[in-house]
């Protein structure tokens, strides 16, 4: 290992100078850390904490010790990583001093930088890379395991409780996955280059917010050993609350993941207003960054919710409060309050910075400027301002304030009007432009071709009488894919082939990505337009067998599901392929303007030698000046 | 987009009142995080309150267990006080560290201190003193998380007003002191949850 550290010399006869503790650590003394810590706090609560009994302050002994010992998991993995050496370094007086600050940066480490704590918001946008390729490898395991249960009618092959337990770790493996896939590597790794600076505004905030979902993992992976998550992503109360153990490590999986959230948007935010680049004025900034930024913004304010929607939870199988518990004046009504206030404006944190990354390509590969940039600006702020007023869509079966089914059905249908702009300025781009014909460009065709559909489907959704009719459906399992899969996923794989040669240094396997595109998009629409026919017939979701009339449908959709799945794996051997052998990528290999393309490649460890002034906007193509 | 590369001044060392500045925002915004989470536990509140489903949120004596008598507010109101002695504290510290008053810092920031230790162990106290277990009905599960909460808060201002105390001591906010006016935004926030702690607690 080589690093900046310098350390005394060793005078001969004496013993070499002690490795300071930050050279220390890494993944492996996390991991090594955590599961000793799990262990041992698992041990002592099994051991101190008092029998379930009449007058006990645990009500669930059983729950109380898994979620003390994945505690022990949690606070030995982040001190294993070094989480904790800045904050205790500031409590001791001892700041980190610049050789350290430079180790942190992960100068000099080569591959090791990427198993530790490191700060440079470029080794942190390719850890999110990898994380995310691995939870989409998770999530994209289970669906295929649930596609082959319901390839014929009776299902059978799973048992029921194993199946939902399945639907449920996909879902929430998947939407996790889908809200980091472009804040996470991309708003990482490409954001501050393309604002012009140095690094993110936080840097160990940054790391800390990769090393959180790392840390989140293990617990929701262990619900498989303790019953499963048999309810569903939503987890509904008080459902949750009877669920088998496996649940805590649901409530522990989010609980890390929205303080990862919550730290990761005040950074990116903090990032974006105080560190763009001299004369980049607001509307000089790309608007991928808008897209990022709305997104986190966005996530900032909710996902608390979230979070105390699982200290709740947690509560109530733990130590017997009674937040969800009817008989102890409880309300399930609360949590679904609570979840979907968080769980509707988190389709719009998966979706805004998918399009905006679209939105940002589509000028590279048409060679126009944005069509209507401040109209694009004025669909995300609408889109987002919107999506806090209308959760309680999800509601309408539940019988919670039917008087305010009409006003939340207006507010969900208004949605439709600041999408409606982002369609408009992609196609006012795409007019009569002189395409570059790259699967990124497909890419924005695809996405609204996906996006109409799932869109659409949205608005019949929205509508109080036909979601009587269709809530709970397959129907509503297909909108949503639609959605944050057709629309969201189609804008991260783009996103993946277009920045990948800044972030590898270089191009990637055009056969690849094009065969994959392919196959992921008819696979996609094939599977999902078979699971809308269903739905609309009356396939409940969540259910682990059905009725033979549903039969034709189900194997259409399984068997497209399976073309998604060849598709995918076709563009992992293209990263794989590409990372290791691909053709050296130029500086800036699509002609494009942003300040990211204006980098060598590899990226210098502080982006720029002198920091950049920027005279004009990010779309300026055919104009002279630019 | 058009570029220019022009060398700004020492760009490696930026000047204190910028990174001062920016860490202030980010403090801001992760508090708007911690300040919607608090919120949230109000709304409970107030919700199960309001809608006194079953008409347990004060349960009534059955064979079983006695009635949930709610606690008095008046200790949350003097946990209020501690918190916002702690501010006035801390803020008397940061005169001193603006003025370059060394003494006053440390004098200012080492009471901040013991007073958010004083808060932390009376509101220990507190959730141990509580005649009712957290099973007793919907409005003991809200006073033992809104308990829980300030608790949290204070062990993390505890925390905070340690360090800062400890960096005064050693002459550390000699140069440059963003570091206590952003601690000051916290106990800002301490003091203010606190408030709606016994804000909302007066309700019963």
């Amino acid at each position: 290992m080589t690093t900046v550290m310098e350390h005394p010399a060793s005078a001969p006869g004496k013993p070499a100078a002690k490795q300071p503790l930050i050279e220390k650590l890494n993944i492996f003394t996390a991991f090594g850390l955590g599961i000793v810590m799990a262990i041992l706090f698992w041990y002592l609560a099994r051991t101190f904490l008092p029998e379930n009994t009449e007058g006990s302050f645990i009500k669930t002994r059983l729950d109380a010790v898994t979620i003390i010992g994945m505690l022990g998991w949690f606070f030995g993995f982040m001190t294993g990583i070094g989480a904790l050496i800045g904050p205790f370094r500031w409590l001791l007086g001892r700041d980190l001093n610049h050789d350290e600050n430079m180790f942190y940066a992960g100068k000099d480490q080569g591959v090791k930088r990427y198993f530790r704590y490191t700060t440079d918001h470029k080794v942190v946008g390719i850890q999110y890379l990898v994380i995310t390729i691995i939870i989409f490898f998770v999530g994209g395991t289970l669906a295929m395991l649930i596609r082959m249960n319901l390839g014929r009618s009776g299902g059978a092959w799973l048992q029921p409780q194993t199946y939902n337990a399945i639907v449920g770790t996909h879902g929430i493996v998947m939407i996790v996955g889908t809200i980091i896939m472009i804040t996470g590597p991309f708003g990482n790794f490409i954001m501050p280059i393309m604002i012009g600076a140095r690094d993110m505004a936080f840097p160990r905030l940054n790391a800390l917010s990769f090393w959180l979902i790392v840390a989140a993992i293990p617990p929701m992976l262990s619900s498989f050993f303790f019953g499963g998550i048999s309810t569903g992503w939503s987890a509904y109360a008080p459902l949750a609350s009877q669920a088998p153990p496996g649940m805590d490590g649901y409530i522990m999986f989010i609980v890390i993941f929205a303080i990862s959230t919550m730290v990761a948007g005040a950074n990116i935010t903090t990032t974006v207003v105080r560190m763009r680049a001299k004369g980049m004025t607001w509307n000089r900034t790309p608007i991928f960054i808008y897209g990022v930024v709305a997104s986190v913004a966005l996530a900032l304010p909710v996902f608390p919710l979230f979070f105390l929607s699982q200290v709740m939870s947690a509560m109530d199988r733990a130590l017997g409060s009674t937040f969800y518990d009817v008989r102890g004046g409880g309300s399930g009504w609360l949590y679904e309050n609570l979840f979907w206030i968080m769980g509707h404006p988190e389709v719009y944190v998966i979706l805004i910075p998918a399009v905006a990354a679209l939105m940002e390509m589509a000028p590279v590969f048409t060679r126009r400027p944005l069509f209507s940039f401040n109209v694009a600006i004025m669909g995300i702020a609408g889109i987002s301002g919107l999506s806090i007023l209308v959760w309680a869509h999800h509601m309408y079966v539940t019988g919670w304030a039917p008087l305010l089914n009409g006003p939340f059905m207006l507010t969900t249908e208004l949605i439709s009007i600041p999408t409606g702009m982002l369609f408009l300025v992609l196609i006012g781009t795409l007019w009569r432009g002189r395409l570059w014909m790259t699967m990124p460009t497909a890419s924005i065709y695809a996405l609204l071709w996906n996006f109409m559909i799932g869109g659409i489907t949205g608005i019949y959704l929205s509508d109080v009488p036909v979601d009587g009719a269709l809530h709970g459906s397959m129907f509503v399992t297909a909108h949503f894919h639609y959605t944050l899969m057709g629309a969201g996923l189609t804008g991260a794989l783009a996103s993946l082939v277009f920045w990948f040669p800044k972030m590898t240094g270089r191009m990637f396997d055009k056969t690849a990505s094009w065969v994959a595109f392919w196959l992921v998009q008819i696979g996609f629409n094939v599977a999902f337009m078979g699971m809308f026919f269903v739905g609309l017939a009356g396939q409940p979701r969540r259910v682990d067998a059905y009725a033979a009339l549903f039969d034709q449908g189900n194997k259409i959709t399984t068997m497209a599901a399976y073309t998604i799945m060849a598709g995918m794996l076709v563009l992992l051997y293209g990263v794989i392929s590409s990372w290791t052998n691909g053709a050296i990528a130029p500086m800036n290999p699509w002609h494009a303007k942003t300040l990211d393309w204006t980098v060598p490649n590899p990226v210098p460890l502080e982006n720029f030698d002198v920091l950049p002034v920027v005279t004009s906007d990010p779309y300026g193509y055919g104009k002279a000046q630019s | 987009m058009s570029v220019e590369t022009h060398a700004h001044s020492n760009p490696h060392h930026e000047h204190p009142d910028v990174v001062g500045s920016r860490n202030r925002l980010g403090v801001i915004l992760i508090l708007v995080a911690d300040i919607t989470f608090a919120l949230g536990v109000l709304f409970v509140y107030f919700y199960l309150k309001g809608q006194n489903v079953n008409g347990m949120w004060l349960p009534p004596a059955s064979d079983t267990q006695s009635a949930t008598s709610p606690v008095s507010s008046s200790g949350a109101w003097y946990l209020a006080i501690i918190a916002g002695i702690g501010l006035l504290s801390h803020r008397y510290a940061l005169m001193g560290a603006r003025a370059k008053s060394q003494s006053q810092l440390v004098l200012g920031s080492g009471v901040a201190f013991l007073l958010s230790l004083l808060g932390l162990i009376y509101q220990g106290m507190q959730i141990n003193s509580a005649s009712f277990t957290i099973t007793m009905g919907a409005y003991a599960s809200c006073y033992y998380l809104i308990a829980g909460l300030n608790f949290m808060h204070l062990a993390f201002t505890v925390f905070i007003s340690l360090g800062n105390w400890n960096r005064s001591r050693l002459g550390l906010y000699q140069n440059d002191h963003w570091h206590v006016d952003i601690v000051e935004i916290w106990w800002v926030w301490m003091t203010v949850s606190s408030l709606l702690g016994a804000f909302a607690l007066s309700f019963t």
